[in-house]
């Protein structure tokens, strides 16, 4: 292969990449205010004692994590307008598909960890005069959301990674960005290998965060 | 000893309790007079812990009554799910476990004065003074900022006594509390319990530890299958049992306890 690489045709255009970039730590950004707070709801109604209150839950969350990211994205945008009738702007529902589909998720490592807060600590709860609200307040949700936080970051950092799959709908995103620039300039394997190396910038101090806070969880933990 | 009959601090009557088919207390009749220390031994699944953890309102039950002081606090229902249990008296029983069951993400301060402030509404400045004397009692006067995660399991095990103290209880339960430690650390626990039976802290005392049975008991229950199989002096149920079971039993643990 004789291809002489031109990166200058990138960096002379990152402009718009860091445009795109912005764009996608928006969709990022808001995705996780929804993930981490419906989630959290989400969670609380997975262990709701009434079936008709888990059921529907169950129904959405599974939804959500049994089809592709991008089946949810087009659905969002092609067949939610035309069965309600709603369009709120391919940003906003980006957001929305990415926030639902975070949700389940978060839900789930949410629903995990509480219930892996040990019996015993609750029972010592009791056992300290602590009321069912007081309990759940000043045990359950300090435990298992330190516990959660690991997973949560990760799969914040995974939609992170997913936003790209709005690039298809047409929101200018970095993904978005990326492909006109290449269009434009007809040089595809440069200014993928740039977008990638931005996504990477990105994701690597978080999962190395991750990282730091397993080995010191494992080690209070032991 | 049964000359003068005080009122019971603890009464309970025809306790049972079944998980599913499995009866694990089958009609269990108890009576303990204010200052006294009970220890109860017993095979493993003879239902002493689940003696205790009834006591403590932990447990739903299939049949019977407990009272303290007169006030008759868990009752069994038509089904173990109405199980009775009067809250507010249950308050005043504390309960230390064989887990420490210390709460990880706060802490020595913070667990101890957690309860006391929640629960009672006390300010946290009288509950903090009151922990760190009773720490500082204990030997955990460094402790009070360090997180559970730091310290060994037999001050670990301290905090939790220390932390049950702090709703003064009228009556102190203690679920095998040095089953998890290191032979090295058992002492230091140990002694704080004696430390409380000088102050006549009422208590019941579930262990293994025949040695720590000898010398705390006020008297001994032989729990197995579900029944009281004997109750009486240390000297007797440990030294000389009438009953051919505790026998058995007490023989086989100073066997492998030599």
């Amino acid at each position: 292969m004789n291809y002489s690489f031109d990166f200058q045709s990138v960096t002379r255009n990152l402009g718009p990449l860091f445009d795109g970039l912005a764009v996608t730590l928006q969709l990022t950004v808001a995705a996780n205010a929804i993930g981490l707070t419906l989630g959290f709801v989400l969670a609380l109604l997975l262990m709701s004692p009434w079936r008709l209150m888990r059921l529907p839950v169950t129904l959405f969350v599974e939804f959500f994590r049994c089809t592709p990211a991008l089946v949810q994205i087009i659905w969002f945008f092609y067949c939610v307008p035309m069965l309600f009738n709603v369009f709120l702007g391919s940003i906003t529902m980006g957001i929305l598909a990415l926030g639902f589909n975070l949700a389940a998720f978060n839900a789930e490592a949410y629903r995990a960890s509480i219930q892996a807060v040990p019996r015993e600590q609750l029972d010592a709860g009791i056992a300290l005069g602590l009321n069912p609200v007081q309990r759940i307040l000043y045990i359950v949700l300090p435990t298992a959301f330190r516990a959660s936080i690991p997973v949560l970051l990760t799969n914040g950092i995974v939609i992170f990674q997913q936003s790209a799959l709005v690039a298809i709908v047409a929101v200018q995103d970095l993904m978005y960005q990326a492909k006109s620039l290449a269009t434009q300039t007809y040089r595809p394997i440069e200014t993928f290998s740039v977008a990638a190396l931005i996504y990477f910038a990105v994701s690597f101090p978080v999962t190395q965060l991750v990282d730091y806070l397993e080995r010191r969880r494992l080690a209070v933990a032991g | 000893m049964r000359d003068q009959p005080a009122a019971p601090l603890v009464s309970a009557s025809g306790l049972q309790k079944s998980y599913g088919a499995l009866k694990v207390l089958k009609g269990i009749d108890l009576t303990m007079k204010p200052g006294e220390r009970l220890v109860v031994i017993g095979p493993s699944g003879g239902g002493k812990s689940t003696l205790l953890r009834v006591m403590m309102g932990l447990e739903t039950i299939n049949g019977g009554s407990v009272t303290l002081a007169g006030k008759p606090y868990i009752r069994a229902g038509a089904t173990p799910a109405r199980t009775v249990i009067d809250i507010a008296v249950r308050r005043s029983i504390g309960m230390v476990f064989q887990h420490y069951t210390l709460f990880p993400h706060l802490n020595v301060m913070q667990n101890l004065i957690l309860a006391p402030c929640k629960v009672r509404g006390e300010k946290k400045a009288k509950a903090s003074e009151r922990a760190a004397a009773l720490l500082s009692r204990f030997g955990l006067g460094e402790k009070l900022a360090a997180y559970p995660s730091q310290l060994s399991g037999g001050q670990k095990q301290r905090v939790a006594i220390a932390r049950a103290l702090m709703l003064d209880p009228k009556l102190m339960l203690f679920d095998e509390v040095t089953s998890a430690l290191d032979p090295e650390l058992v002492g230091e626990v140990e002694q704080v319990i004696l430390q409380l039976a000088k102050q006549d802290m009422p208590m019941m005392i579930v262990t293994h530890d025949m040695w720590f049975a000898k010398n705390i008991a006020s008297r001994v229950l032989f729990c197995a299958g579900g029944v009281i199989v004997e109750d009486g002096p240390p000297e007797q149920v440990l030294g000389s049992p009438k009953e051919e079971r505790t026998r058995d039993f007490i023989d086989r643990v100073f066997h492998i306890r030599q």
